[in-house]
């Protein structure tokens, strides 16, 4: 086996991982889906086309091909856990949701739990979108049910609802953020058990909400323009609630691209317990990511003032 | 006089919808008192 990396897909997130890798002096393979048996000889794979990825990355798992998944699609992630005991008997190591959110969200928890002697909620939102695939994700999600973790239990909502006003860097601003059908707070449970809290929320419009369980209208767009990622983490800090949030701004298929290049990059070179992961998990060097990631040119702004 | 009718029609189905949107979601309006600072994680 030879310590190449693979990409299937050609769309916007493949080609801005591409970029990364060709950065870092890595020249990756790239194929489309039909194709992917290819890159079963390269050492790690990552997965930047459309979801489900499930069912190929268990074909992976059986060669022992790491692979990074971007799907935010939430069926298809608790399908990828699932391939936990198979990705440990098979010596590789899978990252679900490597990507906007989740991916740089799980990042930038574990990077601002250090400022907290315990965290217990978390509340991530999203605005944007990347692809195509990304764009009829965004729409279908909003017409699911959503899952928060709250108290100890899973709760579930309709999609859409729960109406928040979030405020994003600029030059995004304020948008009205809803519950969508995210894997955000299942990955965010799995990989910060001690939460009591988990909340994921995406920005739509009323057309959006409306449509949701409608085919879409329109083609979506080749690529979403606008883009940002806010999280909120709460806890205890010097024995008192304390309230942290940080949030970037960028296109969501480069911030996707970039996460998911260097998390493959960070399981070529270096020795991770096999099995399923989430970034921000303690098995993975997400410090080693957030800097690769935040060395690429994505910003980093933190809330300074109240809410 | 069928144009008028269906242009009503419509008009009143979307104030519905809308007035249905607008029941149901009680959104929290919060206020921003600060601003967004360029931040470089520390190891």
């Amino acid at each position: 086996m030879n310590s190449s990396i693979g990409i299937i897909g050609h769309g916007i997130t493949s080609q801005r991982a591409a970029a990364v890798l060709h950065t870092a002096g890595i020249t990756p393979r790239i194929t489309h889906v039909r194709n992917a048996t290819e890159l079963f000889d390269c050492k790690v794979v990552i997965m930047a086309n459309g979801s489900p990825h499930a069912l190929l990355v268990s074909s992976f798992v059986a060669q022992g091909v790491s692979v990074v998944s971007a799907s935010d699609n939430l069926a298809d992630v608790l399908a990828l856990t699932d391939l936990d005991a198979s990705a440990k008997n098979n010596n590789s190591v899978v990252v679900a949701g490597a990507a906007c959110s989740p991916g740089m969200s799980g990042l930038l928890v574990r990077h601002m739990a250090r400022a907290f002697e315990s965290i217990d909620e978390v509340h991530t939102a999203v605005h944007g979108t990347g692809g195509p695939m990304c764009a009829r994700q965004h729409h279908d999600s909003l017409g699911g049910i959503s899952v928060g973790w709250h108290d100890g239990e899973w709760l579930q909502r309709p999609a859409g609802s729960g109406r928040e006003l979030c405020w994003f860097p600029d030059p995004v601003g304020a948008r009205d953020c809803y519950r969508f059908a995210s894997p955000e707070p299942v990955l965010m449970q799995r990989m910060t058990p001690e939460l009591h809290r988990i909340t994921a929320r995406v920005s739509a419009t009323r057309r959006d909400r409306l449509t949701a369980r409608l085919p879409m209208l329109r083609k979506p767009h080749a690529e979403g323009l606008e883009g940002a990622l806010r999280v909120e983490v709460r806890g205890v800090r010097n024995g008192r609630r304390h309230v942290e949030i940080v949030g970037i701004v960028d296109r969501v298929a480069t911030v996707a691209g970039v996460v998911a290049a260097h998390t493959a990059h960070a399981l070529a070179h270096n020795n991770i317990a096999p099995g399923v992961h989430t970034l921000g998990e303690l098995a993975l060097p997400n410090a080693d990511i957030l800097d690769a990631v935040t060395n690429s040119g994505i910003e980093l702004h933190q809330f300074v003032g109240t809410e | 006089m069928r144009f008028i009718r269906q242009v009503i029609l419509a008009v009143s189905i979307a104030g519905m919808v809308a007035g249905v949107l607008r029941r149901r979601t009680k959104g929290v309006a919060a206020t921003q008192q600060g601003g967004w600072q360029k931040v470089t994680p520390q190891r």
